[in-house]
């Protein structure tokens, strides 16, 4: 006699409602948040007391509204940043940077009180990354408008960083103006994100002469 | 010394856990996997393969990462590497970089195809010169790296349809400084060890025979001017002709290329400069390092396996791997016998 057959069982399994779902969804595309974690924080949000969920997406909402800001790029709630609209600031002063976020350990420092330009990345051929696909005409425009006495490179210390730095220098050449590089402080690869401060002080002040300003 | 070593899902091997003496032989039919133990030792202590240049290449297949687990000089040293990322750790203390964990151990690997870093391509000669560089010049790794990434850049930009001359300039800066330092620190290197080199190739031939070194640049005398110089070359030939990239390492018997030197005459001057590695790693580390002695015997005739045995530096931990083991002498070896992927210590030679 053969075995009885054993029908297949078909159990719908039980899942989250919808709107979890899209949430964890959601929480899964930001950056280090994996599904697990996903799910953990969409529990929380739904099931804690303290979660307030609402002010959560507010925030998120608020957020949409940060722009970069049309001069510098650094993070901007109006056409213009914070450190762009300061008059207190010196205009003769202008600090290029790689990325915006390499602003802020900058201002920490206390030591910077110019006008900074972030170039939205660096030149990089193995990532296809170009001159064109970066703020350089921004840069120049703004050289020619706001005539700086001093320009000062704060670009990485790695391959890529350096090979910005001169062609910056040699795009610069012709224009009546300083061009300084901070002191090759930095670890090298690591972008001035990772610096800290004490380092990076030190890096401001010392900073060596690329060329001296050309008149005429 | 390795006194411990595992090994999860590297090569062929699943799962390895064994303990090991001074001197280890380790025999086994082909395709048992010595190479692959003795090259597992070798990126356990060296983050780097004798045989490939990428790492994933060891990953047994279909499988997600290997690990290297060891305990050398009583540290404890892993290393763990996936498809899409690499983990360090001495001491169970994650390491961020690399840096600390490669002044641990050294290490100097005999194959039986060393022959070809003397009639081989330069490409060799330049691979057995980085190999050394890296133990001696914590620098030189990341110096190494820069250059290549320059040069890639470099190359990329110069295969470009209409070629930006201001962007490649813009990569000459850092090549150049790479470059430089990659080039003094093979000099030196070369010059270190070319009396070690000399020595060991006497002693093995007991001849008048002189073996010497010599470092022929690819940059020229002056890097920054040649590459100035081959802009037109470059640009024409779309990638970088002249650099590092470029060098060799000359090698003369008695003045004479080795090329036309015997089969035999090859062997010794590729014994010699491994032996050179050897005698200059013992002396910049202040012990020598450790030796994987990869199928060479089999290959050498009496003198000259008695001459490389009475050469290797006293007291460095060897692995010698070896197809047949019938004409070793038996002392104070440990045996062990390896057979599909499983390691067995042999208390003494099988019969
Ligand atoms: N990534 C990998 N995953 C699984 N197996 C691998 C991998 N790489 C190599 N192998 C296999 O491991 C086996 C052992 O190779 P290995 O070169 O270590 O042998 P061997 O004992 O040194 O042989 P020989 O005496 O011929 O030199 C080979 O069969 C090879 O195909
Ligand atoms: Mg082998
Ligand atoms: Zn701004």
């Amino acid at each position: 006699m053969g075995e009885r057959q054993i029908p297949a069982l078909h159990v719908k399994r039980v899942e989250y409602p919808g709107a979890i779902k899209a949430l964890i969804g959601q929480l899964k595309r930001m950056p280090g948040i994996g599904p697990r974690s996903a799910e953990r924080i969409a529990l929380w949000l739904v099931l804690s007391r303290d979660a307030k969920p609402r002010e959560i997406a507010e925030a998120i909402g608020e957020s949409a509204r940060i722009t970069p800001c049309s001069k510098c790029g650094f993070f901007a709630e109006e056409a213009l940043c914070e450190i762009c609209r300061d008059d207190s600031r010196s205009p003769e002063l202008l600090c290029i940077v790689e990325q915006p976020t390499d602003i802020l350990p900058l201002e920490r420092t206390g030591m910077f009180r110019g006008l900074y330009h972030s170039l939205g990345g660096r030149i990089s051929p193995l990532d296809h990354i170009g001159p064109e696909n970066l703020r350089i005409d921004a840069l120049l425009n703004r050289v020619k408008t706001e005539a700086p006495e001093e320009i000062i490179l704060a670009l990485g210390g790695d391959v890529e960083g350096e090979a910005t730095a001169n062609y910056l220098a040699e795009l610069l050449e012709q224009h009546p103006v300083a061009l300084t590089r901070i002191a090759q402080g930095l670890p090298a690869g690591a972008g001035l994100e990772s610096a800290d401060e004490l380092t990076l002080s030190r890096a401001l002040s010392g900073r060596t002469k690329m060329k001296m300003p050309k008149f005429g | 010394m390795l006194e411990k070593l595992k090994l999860r899902n590297f090569r062929c091997f699943e799962a390895l856990d064994a303990e090991f003496a001074s001197t280890n032989v380790i025999r086994g039919p082909n395709a048992q996997g010595k190479t692959s133990l003795l090259e597992a030792i070798c990126v356990l202590l060296r983050l780097q393969s004798p045989r490939v240049s990428s790492l994933a290449a060891a990953i047994r297949h279909e499988q997600k990462g290997f690990v290297l687990d060891g305990l050398f000089d009583a540290r404890h040293m892993q290393f763990y590497l996936g498809a899409a990322r690499r983990k360090l750790a001495l001491d169970s203390v994650e390491q961020k970089s690399a840096s600390e964990y490669l002044k641990i151990g050294r290490a100097v690997y005999f194959s039986n195809r060393d022959v070809e870093i003397v009639r081989g391509p330069a490409d060799l000669r330049r691979k057995f010169l980085d190999f050394a560089a890296f133990q001696v010049d914590s620098a030189y790794r990341s110096q190494l790296r820069s250059y290549e990434k320059a040069l890639r850049s470099r190359n990329l930009l110069l295969k470009e349809p209409r070629p930006n001359r201001r962007q490649i300039a813009a990569f000459d800066g850092p090549l150049v400084a790479a470059g430089d330092y990659i080039t003094a620190a093979r000099t030196r290197l070369i010059a270190a060890l070319q009396p070690f080199a000399e020595e060991a190739h006497k002693d093995i031939t007991r001849s008048a025979e002189t073996l010497s070194l010599a470092h022929r640049r690819g940059g020229g005398a002056d890097f920054r001017r040649t590459l100035e110089a081959a802009t037109g070359e470059d640009l024409r030939l779309r990638q970088t002709t002249a650099g590092p990239h470029r060098d060799d390492l000359h090698l003369l018997l008695n003045g004479r290329s080795p090329e036309i030197a015997s089969e035999g005459q090859q062997r010794t001057i590729a014994l010699a400069l491994r032996l050179a590695v050897c005698a200059l790693l013992a002396e910049h580390a202040g012990r020598p390092p450790l030796l994987l002695i990869d199928d060479v015997f089999g290959e050498l005739d009496f003198e000259r396996r008695n001459a490389l045995l009475k050469r290797l530096p006293a007291g460095s931990q060897k692995f010698i791997t070896a197809t047949d083991i019938a004409w070793m002498a038996p002392g104070e070896a440990r045996l062990f016998h390896l057979a599909a992927g499983r390691l067995a210590a042999l208390t003494k030679p099988p019969g």
